[in-house]
């Protein structure tokens, strides 16, 4: 069986509660936020995840930070990257999930993306 | 390789200006708590939760991870290299381990 969520990237309650309690409530705009992932990871244990931006880095105004949040982890946010401008690392999922990349700017704005990732095997326990 | 043990690579020729790729690697289990051991006791949490990144005396990053980073964390980020100073990455867990490893940006 494959997928166990609703199909759309629609967040669950507890990614929402999990982004409000570290957000606030800002919007999250879908934009400006590039990853690369596999669509098909056969090792949930070691998922590749590269994040980076399309904005410009100018001093006034640069992304500051990359967020990456796995809906059904049993951590939801996994990492916070500040001060890179793209962040190459390996994360771990649980099962199949959606993953969201979200960009932090020095001003404030919050940009998503959000990819579905298929997991073969359990890397959580 | 021990817990612990770790490496900061950078590219073998740098020039003023260029934009860097720092690769660090530590090793590190990265227990989430959630898995036993075959004889079915509990593997307690342990993995790192922070980590920063000076480059002379300026801090340029700063990670903050949970047990969803994999064992043996690697990370690889741009570093625009602007002098010569030393890079220093700091690894630090949920049970005190502090773990330092330094490399030096040299021009060529």
């Amino acid at each position: 069986m494959l997928g166990h969520g609703p199909d759309d990237d629609e967040m669950t309650d507890d990614v929402k509660r999990v982004l409000h309690a570290r957000f606030g409530d800002r919007t999250l705009t879908k934009a400006h936020v590039q990853f690369d992932i596999p669509e098909n990871a056969p090792d949930g244990r070691f998922v590749p995840i590269f994040l980076e931006t399309d904005l410009p880095q100018t001093p006034d105004h640069y992304v500051k930070a990359f967020h990456v949040i796995v809906d059904h982890n049993p951590d939801i946010y996994v990492a916070g990257f500040w001060g890179v401008p793209s962040i190459d690392t390996r994360i771990k999922m649980r099962r199949t999930s959606y993953v969201r990349a979200i960009a932090e700017t020095n001003t404030g704005e919050l940009y998503v993306s959000a990819k579905k990732v298929f997991v073969t095997l359990n890397g959580c326990g | 390789m021990a817990t612990g043990d770790a490496r900061v690579l950078l590219p073998p020729s740098i020039t003023n200006g260029d934009a860097i790729y720092v690769r660090a690697i530590i090793e590190h289990p990265m227990d989430t708590g959630f898995f036993r051991t075959a004889d079915g006791q509990p593997i307690p949490a342990f993995f790192i939760n922070d980590v920063s990144v000076m480059y002379g005396d300026e801090q340029i990053a700063h990670f903050e991870w949970t047990s969803g980073v994999s064992r043996d964390p690697s990370v690889t980020f741009p570093l625009k290299a602007t002098r010569e100073a030393p890079v220093t990455v700091t690894w630090k867990d949920n049970k005190g381990g502090v773990y330092h490893q330094t490399v030096d940006v040299r021009f060529s």
